[in-house]
């Protein structure tokens, strides 16, 4: 049987090591890193120390603490995801534009090479 | 009626080999290639105007469509091949099109932004956008010209009013509600931009637009511009269906979609900017 604490602290570094090792491997760039580093030394910490969350919950005057976690956890989550859909956006419009571009100047080039006439021969896509 | 010698300043082949000048600068010298139109009468006789087709897999129509708008205009003529997996490219430029193949589909208004970018890019003062599965009549072309010369409008849509649904009509009449724009038909993809609107919708804001109509509208109504329209022919499609009004579940979801983005836009100011055409 584990007690309460060496579950919370096996998931708060299992999560932590995770998404350290994500990371380091550069499957997160920039911005996003940062913000996982903060996940991560949190589950750590939370994890590990769990008389942390009875503290964080005296002194924020909620009542019954182990919700309190949840709470944050699931606020933090809720904007982290908004901010995902904002720069998918972004992304997106990117993607897009890129796109149109790209078939820009393809024709372009192809206009300079004297090659608008003929029909494109399926050697022309497979470079 | 432009004379001539302005006819001639405002050709987009001129104004193609001059953008080419300054890309080239003095790194290499400029090959030689054909202009776009090859002789005197056909440069004369062009409209400086872009015909912009967007397309996906319509092969079997899109030449014959081609033909009939150089028939008609003279003008340019741009196919946006919006990704298909079957010969529309090889058929649009064998027919004479201008092709822009996109790597990744777009979409209709995603493939006609590209068609705009490149009129932007080449210095098309007008642009015209129509179908490519044949349901828009090469012949009605002109009126929107007319149109636009008559009503000094930035954009005329070609409006088929008899061609409407019961469920179409109702759809238009709510959307009318909404945004505020008095326009008889949002999807019609019969449309005529001049310089203004082609500077407005070949930039980022309209980017993210996921249908040509009601967001590109409202848009271009935001923006200060003028929109009529003008009764024209058209024949139902001949293959395939309309992508927006498919089946219920995809009507619900774009009208969802579209009062979304209308009311993320509500404002009062813009209803004032728009004026029908009294004649239709």
């Amino acid at each position: 049987m584990l007690t309460g604490q060496i579950t919370s602290a096996i998931i708060g570094i299992a999560l932590a090591g995770a998404i350290l090792f994500l990371v380091r491997r550069d499957h997160l760039h920039g911005p996003y890193a940062l913000w996982w580093f903060a996940v991560a030394a949190a589950t750590f910490a939370l994890g590990v120390f769990p008389a942390l969350i009875a503290w964080l919950g005296r002194v924020t005057g909620i009542f019954y603490a182990p919700v309190l976690p949840i709470v944050v956890g699931l606020s933090l989550v809720l904007i982290r995801m908004l901010k995902l859909d904002i720069d998918r956006s972004r992304q997106e419009r990117q993607i897009r534009r890129l796109t149109q571009k790209l078939a820009i100047l393809e024709q372009e080039l192809d206009r300079l090479d004297g090659r608008s006439g003929r029909p494109r021969l399926p050697e022309d896509d497979a470079s | 009626m432009a004379s001539p010698a302005t006819a001639t300043a405002a050709l987009p082949g001129a104004a193609l080999i001059d953008t080419r000048l300054e890309a080239y600068g003095e790194c290499r010298p400029l090959p030689q290639h054909p202009p776009v139109s090859t002789t005197v009468s056909d440069l004369l006789k062009a409209a400086p105007c872009l015909a912009v087709m967007p397309a996906r897999d319509e092969a079997p129509t899109v030449g014959a469509v081609v033909e009939g708008v150089r028939r008609t205009l003279g003008c340019e003529i741009l196919v946006v091949d919006d990704a298909s997996s079957d010969e529309t490219a090889a058929a649009a430029r064998c027919a004479g099109a201008a092709v822009l193949r996109l790597p990744i589909g777009l979409g209709a208004w995603g493939a006609t932004q590209a068609g705009i970018r490149y009129a932007r890019r080449h210095g098309f003062p007008q642009v015209i956008t129509l179908d490519a599965d044949g349901q828009h009549l090469p012949e009605s072309l002109p009126l929107l010209i007319e149109a636009q010369a008559r009503t000094g409008a930035d954009v005329v849509i070609g409006t088929c009013t008899q061609r409407l649904s019961r469920a179409k009509r109702l759809a238009w009449r709510y959307l009318r509600l909404l945004t505020g724009l008095e326009l008889a038909d949002f999807t019609s993809g019969l449309r005529l931009y001049d310089a203004d609107a082609i500077e407005v919708l070949s930039g980022q804001a309209a980017s993210l637009l996921d249908y040509q109509d009601v967001g590109v509208l409202m848009l271009l109504s935001r923006s200060g511009l003028t929109i009529t329209e003008t009764p024209v022919e058209m024949l139902p499609r001949r293959a395939g269906r309309s992508r927006v009004f498919a089946s219920w579940p995809v009507v619900a979801r774009y009208m969802m979609h579209t009062t979304v983005l209308c009311l993320a836009q509500l404002d009062p100011a813009r209803r004032r900017t728009t004026g029908a055409d009294p004649s239709c």
